[in-house]
């Protein structure tokens, strides 16, 4: 067994050199110290550096011999074992000794000097993440970039670049802001949900807030609640924290807490605006009189608790010109100018009822509704008129006209009854007893004919149905004017409850009676508007517990905010009314899947 | 007996520094500030549920602009903990306090920046801001756990080699590797060769995270030898060898990936973070 010593060297101009040499040894020295087996002139290499010894099982034993370890195949040791058939590579200083059996069975020891590598922290590098992604730094950019560019440069310069236009719910029309969609923190309403690609028809200045011109822009017509000075008065005291933000907003432009989007706040999702909540009302209104000292209005916060008694309209005097809304606490004693017992024509035995079963019309004794008729709103009732309702059994048949039929009074102005009656008086009158009649053209019906009747008649006959036991005064009150007799004119105000809705749709299932006492009232100065109490049987404030009877009512149900007392009226006939009540809350989202998947 | 005194004083001053280099960043100063990032969670949570917001509660309302603020004022200060730790100079602040703070303030953003949501979420800049916000708290949270557990594997794994000595074992077999494999023929020296010149940081960041490199030329060569011949016998002998350096060297690339790739999310989500909420401030008052 020999070591077969190889060296490699190279020439200034890169030539290789190599020198073989034998070493028949079993062990072998190597360092810098010129008696080793294997020189090397390097000063990073020990004077005897490391020893290689031959085992008996063919393996090398490899020593340092000094303090200093060496190099195998990358690592630091001071000692290891080289298996000759896979061989190994010692390092010392610069030089690589590669330690490898020959095919002659000898062991190759092949001395190599390597260059001093260059870049090795380079080479290091490569163990960071960094080398195999990109910078952080770019990627901040990046991301920074797109959003700023995309999310607000954009907007921002279209906005401040652009020809305002007029509004274009459609967004179609050029000029608009473009890629403010991702700006919107949600859904705009029901009602508003047009707008949604149209932010700047509300939002018109950059860093002003929406204003309440803005709003009145389209909604023209909605009332004050009351005029700002008495809202700002009647309002209670913010919390600490909202003062300190209205204070702020109100320096920055914001109108304040009574402008429109204080309430009406947007971007909720695509839902129908809630109807304000009873706290909404009771805020103010539950002690609106320590506030507003000089207020009207009582105070309410829960229909079921705390609620005026209502106040509804009606003539306290005969031949008002206005109705007057009554006084809190008062019995309302109702001046119409007419005379109509309810009891009378509502008793189901009695002689009204008897001729209304013998007349074809009716067959059965009167109802509500033989006289009374739904407005197609169902809010209220037409008025009645006489004709339609009373006529039928309150003739006034005054003859028989020469065609066969009947002539009657007209109904409704005094003025047309006199003419009525003078006709009457100089109508037909009794054939004489002998049976003889004029001649030719004399005759009867004749060109020449002449009725000679006496015309006081007729003034008699006026003067009569006017005055007390008269036809007219049947149903209506007489009275004189300028010396002649005349009739009390009737009034009856439009509405009862002005400040409130009501609707008799929703209470078609209550009997009349339920809640008016028309079957027990004697008189028409009787007013048969229902009281609070008759209204809690059913009604009680929003807190209360639904039932198969009593139904939560906040005050929404019937109140409006903007229109206190234009929620009905007679021109917007048809149109809704503001409030909707709000849906059942769902039992759960479940059971509404199920609700809804089930056909 | 002064000089004794401050002597003591010193002695007491540098054992205190010398505990305190060895506590973790998490448990600096008895969790001063996750007890100081729970009470801040905890009265905002209060506060949230206390307050009376009309009509309900979200970033609008005033502490929704509260919430909104502290939120906002926090990002930025929890950003600059990249600034602080470039800043090596002496002063009150120890960077050690300022990462604890980084820590427990960021994991606190989580209930601020939900309640100031007033959890509602939509396709917009706000929500991206808040998205943002969440998935670097959860790189964050990644990093904070990696760094309490990846370190030691790391360590683990180099035995006692440094990451040149690998580098260099690789080099010292490839040597080897390249007169061992003079009998092999034309196909055989061929994977030899592709084994060879392969870069070792060959494959992209998915192999080193997952520790899989399919295209791996060294394992291929081994596949496609012979082992009839001595050389042959050699040869493989000495790839095995330079697999197994391979993985080493891939274990620590795994390691250190894990260790590092939250960081390639977490800062420059942060910076996209900060133009989200750049652009979520202006333009909730843009279009006020």
């Amino acid at each position: 067994m020999a070591f077969l010593i190889r060296t490699i060297d190279f020439t200034a101009a890169g030539r290789e050199i190599i020198r073989d040499r034998v070493v028949e040894q079993a062990s072998l020295t190597i360092g810098r110290a010129a008696e080793n087996d294997i020189h090397l002139p390097d000063l990073a290499v020990e004077q005897r550096h490391v020893r290689i010894d031959l085992q008996a099982d063919g393996t090398l034993a490899v020593r340092a011999l000094g303090t200093l370890g060496f190099g195998l195949d990358g690592r630091t040791v001071s000692e290891a074992s080289i298996d000759p058939r896979t061989g190994g590579e010692i390092a010392l200083g610069a030089a690589r000794l590669a330690v490898a059996r020959e095919g002659d069975g000898n062991i190759a020891i092949t001395i190599r000097q390597v260059a001093a590598e260059e870049g090795k922290g380079d080479a290091l590098r490569g163990f960071a993440l960094a080398s195999v992604l990109p910078s952080k730094r770019v990627m901040s950019w990046a991301f920074a970039g797109a959003i700023l560019l995309a999310l607000l440069i954009v907007p921002v310069a279209s906005y401040l670049l652009r020809t305002p236009v007029k509004n274009d719910p459609t967004g179609e029309t050029p000029g608009q802001v473009v890629m403010d969609a991702a700006w919107s923190t949600g859904d705009l309403s029901l009602r508003h949900h047009s707008l949604e690609n149209n932010c700047e028809s509300c939002h018109v200045g950059a860093f002003e807030s929406v204003q309440d011109e803005t709003c009145l822009s389209c909604h023209e017509d909605t009332g004050d609640h009351a005029r700002s000075n008495r809202l700002a008065a009647g309002m209670p005291p913010l919390s600490a924290g909202d003062a300190l933000q209205w204070k702020i907003a109100e320096s920055l432009g914001k109108e304040g807490p009574l402008g429109c989007v204080s309430c009406h706040t947007e971007h909720e999702g695509e839902v129908r605006q809630k109807p304000a909540s009873e706290a909404f009302c009771s805020d103010c209104h539950s002690n609106l009189d320590n506030r507003l000292t000089d207020t009207k209005l009582a105070d309410a916060h829960d229909f079921g608790k705390d609620h005026p008694q209502f106040r509804p309209a009606y003539y306290a005097s005969f031949g008002e010109a206005q109705p007057v809304r009554a006084a809190p606490g008062s019995k309302p004693v109702e001046k119409s100018g007419l005379k109509f017992p309810h009891d009378v024509h509502m008793n189901a035995r009695g002689g009204a009822a008897r001729m209304a079963v013998s007349l074809p019309q009716y067959g059965q004794p009167l109802e509500c509704k033989d006289c009374h008729t739904l407005t197609p709103d169902k809010m209220s009732f037409k008025p009645v008129e006489m004709e339609d309702a009373c006529e039928s059994c309150h003739s006034l048949v005054s003859g028989r006209t020469a065609a066969g039929g009947f002539s009657k009074l007209r109904h409704g102005d005094v003025k047309d009854l006199a003419e009525d009656l003078a006709r009457i008086g100089s109508g037909p009158r009794a054939t004489p007893a002998s049976g003889r009649t004029r001649p030719g053209q004399f005759a009867r019906g004749g060109v020449y004919t002449a009725d000679f009747g006496r015309p006081v008649r007729a003034y008699i006959g006026l003067s009569n149905a006017l005055a007390p036991g008269g036809i007219c005064t049947e149903c209506h009150l007489p009275t004189t004017r300028n010396g002649q007799r005349d009739l009390m004119p009737v009034n009856l105000p439009d509405r009862f409850l002005t400040t409130g809705y009501f609707t008799h749709e929703a209470h078609k299932k209550e009997e009349c009676t339920d809640c008016h006492a028309a079957d027990t009232s004697k008189a028409a100065s009787d007013l048969l508007i229902p009281d609070l109490k008759s209204c809690r049987d059913c009604h009680l404030g929003a807190t209360a517990v639904k039932t198969k009877k009593i139904v939560p009512s906040s005050c929404a149900m019937c109140h409006s905010y903007h229109l206190p007392s234009g929620q009905w009226s007679p021109e917007a006939e048809g149109n809704d009314p503001h409030y909707r009540p709000a849906p059942a809350p769902d039992k759960t989202k479940v059971a509404a899947i199920f609700g809804k998947a089930t056909p | 007996m002064a000089t004794r005194a401050g002597g003591t004083g010193r002695y007491a001053q540098d054992e205190k520094r010398r505990d305190s280099d060895h506590v973790s960043f998490l448990k600096h100063r008895r969790f001063r500030w996750l007890w100081i990032a729970l009470a801040l969670s905890v009265t905002c949570i209060l506060g949230y549920v206390m307050i009376d917001q009309q009509p309900r509660p979200n970033g609008g309302s005033w502490y929704g602009y509260t919430l909104g603020t502290i939120g906002f004022a926090l990002i930025i200060w929890l950003s600059l903990l990249g600034v602080r730790k470039r800043r090596i100079n002496p002063g009150a602040w120890s960077l050690k306090a300022w990462t604890s703070a980084h820590v427990y303030l960021g994991l606190s953003l989580i209930v601020i920046g939900t309640l100031h949501t007033g959890f509602q979420i939509g396709w917009n800049v706000h929500t991206l801001a808040y998205v943002l916000m969440l998935l670097v708290i959860v790189t964050g949270i990644y990093g904070v756990i990696v760094y309490a557990t990846l370190p030691a594997s790391l360590s683990a794994n180099r035995k006692e080699m440094t990451r040149a000595q690998m580098l260099e074992a690789l080099t010292a077999i490839g040597r080897q590797l390249e007169t061992a494999a003079q009998p092999l023929d034309r196909a055989e020296a061929d994977l030899v060769i592709a084994a060879l010149s392969q870069d070792v940081f060959a494959g992209g960041a998915l192999a080193r995270l997952t520790g899989r490199y399919p295209g791996c030329a060294t394992a291929r060569a081994l596949g496609g030898m012979g082992t009839r011949s001595e050389g042959e016998q050699r040869v493989v002998a000495l790839l095995e060898k330079r697999a197994e350096q391979l993985s080493q060297i891939r274990g620590a690339l795994r390691i250190r990936a894990l260790l590092e790739v939250w960081l390639f999310i977490h800062i420059p989500l942060t910076i996209a973070l900060i133009a989200a909420l750049t652009a979520h401030v202006i333009s909730v008052f843009f279009y006020w």
